[in-house]
């Protein structure tokens, strides 16, 4: 680490415009991960005009504190309406929406605001020490690594659809077949596009996001929304209990590195990185069980890991010039335009640009913990709303966001037919997240696999040919087979119980 | 009724008057412009025709707005589409995709359905392998190939049939290799091509200079080859694929286009205002911070370069063996 062009960067980072730029890019960054379908990267796309005439070095930081600001957003719609708003959301609708049924919306918003914030710093401090031996282990990721932590994720949906496993099998095959339509990387051939050219890039997760979360929960609920009973919901206390820090504590503390280093690999990103998060806590939670039912662990681990992810996906990007995500890599075009070339370079010639960043998101998180927990009191009132205005909200946030995506209507009729498709899986209780999270991972987890297999003419061994990949695996199969072991050892220990009872 | 009839009367009075407006070209444009990218907002398409609207408004070179419009899906497909129901005052951004998606039979528009307006800007594609691979020249890559062509894995993006991937299709087959038969990983885009490269997980790849010319400066990686005409100033290291002994120049260039059937006037427009745009400070800033070099050709240069690239990619993607 080099001293000065910390010290430089520190300083520069302080001065009241580029505070300025910060404190505006972390409130528009929250703003934007709360509506359904706005996400960071349309919001860092839309400014670009704006930045034409910024010094570069502000833009970068106005830029990543969009980023980060809206992986603290993402989470208040799953928490409050159930439904997300960008793929890292979704794991706090797991245990963050129950929470707010259970009327301590105020705690979960709270206790989320807070886990981000950790997460963030962690990161931020593993990004000062850490950033270049990172960036040579995220080079050792190859295809079949990639395809590996990919199944590891989806693994995730064992844990998470206990007790209904058919249906959540049932809705991770949809998910895949649906990531499948589009046109094949690897042959160019065009698969399920129907002629319809908009077709030809697949099929948003976004759209289906918003889709059968959004819309479906308004149809849902529009089936009940004359027999809503008319009392007031308790939404609790603003700031959580000791003993829910203390439940949290620990899987925050834990989640912060996971994230930042699934982060720091280009292409996995804040979904995967909540979503392993969440179902690493539930693996080796003592209460599983309370895991989906409002336990406050389960919200702050993903909310912890998927902040850190958004801190770990700058370092591809500046260390290698090499977009890790959608946002980071609309940013790189941006820089360019400015004259700043994120790359090997960047440290040597210009290291007080990568270092100002670096310390800039230190104030962001700060300045993003304390908003985030004073908008909190303001946040709850969302669910004294009636649902009559609401939800005609909700659609027309959900239509915009749709829009944003690609500027084509066909995206509407998409739209629709999820939001019909979300309601079906309310209504006959089939998981959502199964469906989202193949979708999310499935196009890029076909394409690693082939690539794999292409790289080792056909043999599989390549699966298990690296240390990363053979750890990989493991984790894979333990995920895969953790409600077996966990009914084995609690029949043991019930037998043991049996047997000590018997005299 | 009265007022039914009167109203038609100044629908069809308004109707004549536009109708007079639009055949006097004279006053072309007569209304606000817009520049069409085919893709999403922060990709090269959208920074080019922002690029174009900046420099054209920061130097009042046309009166009236000038507005960038998204268009993006189907390799600008969407766009192109959007554009052929356009009038004159509306420009979209092309490269050679809009020769390859016919090519490759995955669209029905032809590049003879638009009016060439002006060629812009060119990148150069180069031919990189990581830092200790065995290969010292693109001669004996090349040589590699040649006694097996699946021996070698190379990496390109984001898709078969692209400049990435046609570039080295023609320089293998310049050297006598069959394309058809190398063996291709394909990645989302150039960003992943180069990070497969470092960490070693294809031999080579062939990508835009911008993408590894850093990289090969920081000594991260080697690039072998580009495909310009002679060498570039800040990589005189840097053999062309001339003189590697294939005889191939490979330009990867955006231009601009416009609707079917735009009268002269409005062509000489466009032309007089490309040309000025192409001068301007702010042009030439942006072509040099995205490493691109100027390629400007005016309308009917254009035309006749589209000719000879549509013949010269309809050989490459026979060759590739993507179309049976």
């Amino acid at each position: 680490m080099d001293i000065n062009s910390f010290i430089n960067g520190f300083m520069t980072s302080l001065e009241p415009i580029n505070i300025m730029w910060v404190i505006i890019g972390g409130i528009l960054g929250t703003v934007v991960g709360m509506l359904p379908g706005l996400g960071p990267a349309t919001a860092v796309a839309v400014l670009i005009p704006v930045t034409f005439g910024m010094e570069p070095v502000s833009a970068i930081i106005l830029m990543a504190a969009i980023y980060y600001g809206a992986m603290y957003g993402g989470s208040r719609s799953s928490i409050l309406l159930n439904t997300p708003g960008d793929g890292s959301a979704i794991a706090a609708t797991f245990d963050g929406y129950p929470m707010a049924r259970k009327g301590q919306a105020g705690q979960a918003l709270a206790i989320s605001a807070v886990a981000s914030f950790i997460g963030g710093i962690m990161a931020v401090i593993g990004f000062i020490f850490l950033a270049m031996p990172l960036a040579d282990f995220a080079l050792k990721f190859g295809p079949a690594e990639y395809f590996l932590l990919m199944l590891l994720t989806l693994s995730a949906i064992v844990s998470l659809s206990l007790g209904r496993m058919v249906k959540g099998f049932i809705a991770m095959l949809l998910g895949l077949l649906l990531s499948t339509v589009g046109i094949d990387t690897q042959t160019g051939v065009y698969r399920f596009t129907m002629g319809v050219p908009h077709l030809s890039d697949g099929i948003d997760f976004l759209i289906v996001i918003i889709g059968v979360y959004a819309i479906g929960e308004v149809l849902y609920n529009f089936l009940t929304i004359d027999h809503e009973k008319k009392e007031k919901k308790e939404v609790g206390k603003i700031w959580f209990t000791k003993e829910q820090w203390k439940r949290s504590k620990w899987p925050i503390l834990r989640s912060g590195p996971l994230g930042f280093i699934i982060g720091v690999l280009p292409g996995a990103g804040g979904s995967i990185a909540s979503m392993i998060s969440y179902s690493t806590e539930k693996q080796i939670s003592k209460k599983p069980e309370e895991f989906g039912e409002g336990a406050v662990e389960g919200l702050a681990a993903p909310e912890s890991a998927n902040n850190a992810a958004s801190v770990g996906a700058m370092i591809p990007l500046l260390t290698m010039g090499i977009p890790g995500s959608g946002t980071t890599a609309v940013m790189l075009g941006a820089l360019i335009m400015l004259g700043l070339r994120p790359g090997p370079l960047l440290f040597e010639n210009q290291p007080e640009i990568a270092w100002t960043l670096i310390n800039s998101m230190f104030l962001g998180n700060i300045a993003l913990v304390i908003v985030n927990i004073l908008l909190v009191g303001l946040l709850i009132k969302i669910l004294d709303t009636p649902a009559k205005v609401l939800y005609p909200i909700i659609v027309l946030l959900a239509f915009i966001g749709t829009y944003t995506l690609s500027y084509n209507v066909i995206d509407f009729f998409l739209l629709l037919i999820f939001g019909v498709f979300g309601l079906f899986m309310k209504v006959f209780d089939f998981p959502i997240a199964p469906l989202v999270l193949a979708l999310i991972v499935g196009a890029d987890m076909e394409q690693n696999f082939r690539k794999a297999l292409l790289s080792s003419n056909g043999s599989l061994d390549i699966f298990v040919s690296t240390p990363v990949s053979i750890g990989l695996v493991i984790l894979t199969l333990i995920s895969l087979f953790y409600p077996l072991v966990i009914k084995a050892f609690k029949k043991k220990k019930s037998n043991n119980l049996d047997q000590s009872s018997t005299p | 009724m009265k007022k039914l009839s009167v109203l038609l009367l100044v629908v069809l009075l308004l109707s004549a008057c536009s109708v007079g407006n639009s055949g006097a070209n004279k006053e072309f444009p007569t209304k606000n412009l817009e520049l069409i990218a085919p893709a999403s907002p922060g990709g090269g398409w959208d920074l080019t025709a922002r690029s174009m609207q900046k420099a054209m408004r920061d130097n009042d070179l046309v009166d009236k707005n000038i507005n960038v419009v998204n268009k993006p899906g189907g390799g600008g497909e969407t766009g192109w589409k959007y554009l052929k129901s356009k009038d004159s005052h509306h420009l979209a951004i092309n490269s050679s995709l809009v020769l390859t998606n016919e090519l490759l039979g995955q669209s029905d528009l032809s590049y003879e359905d638009f009016t060439p307006i002006a060629t812009l800007a060119t990148e150069w594609q180069a031919l990189a392998v990581p830092v200790d691979s065995e290969y010292e020249s693109a001669t004996e890559l090349m040589e590699q190939l040649e006694s097996d062509p699946k021996s070698v894995k190379i990496g390109v993006g984001p898709g078969l049939g692209n400049d990435d991937h046609l570039s080295i299709v023609q320089a293998a087959g310049e050297y006598g290799v069959d394309p058809a038969q190398l063996n291709f990983l394909v990645y989302e885009g150039g960003g992943d091509v180069v990070t497969a490269l470092l960490g070693g997980h294809v031999d080579a790849v062939t990508t835009s200079l911008s993408e590894v010319k850093d990289q090969h400066l920081a000594g991260k990686l080697k690039i072998l080859a580009v495909s310009s005409e002679e060498r570039l100033e800040d990589l005189d290291e840097v053999p062309t694929w001339k003189e590697e002994g294939v005889d191939m120049v490979f330009p990867h260039w955006r231009g601009i286009m416009g609707p079917p059937d735009m009268t002269e006037e409005e062509i000489a427009y466009w032309d007089e205002k490309i040309k000025e745009m192409v001068k301007t400070e702010d042009w030439q800033k942006l072509v040099k911070n995205n490493n691109w070099e100027d390629f400007y050709k005016d309308s009917e240069e254009s035309k006749k370069f589209m000719k000879e690239q549509h013949e010269l990619y309809e050989k490459l993607v026979n060759d590739s063996g993507l179309v049976k």
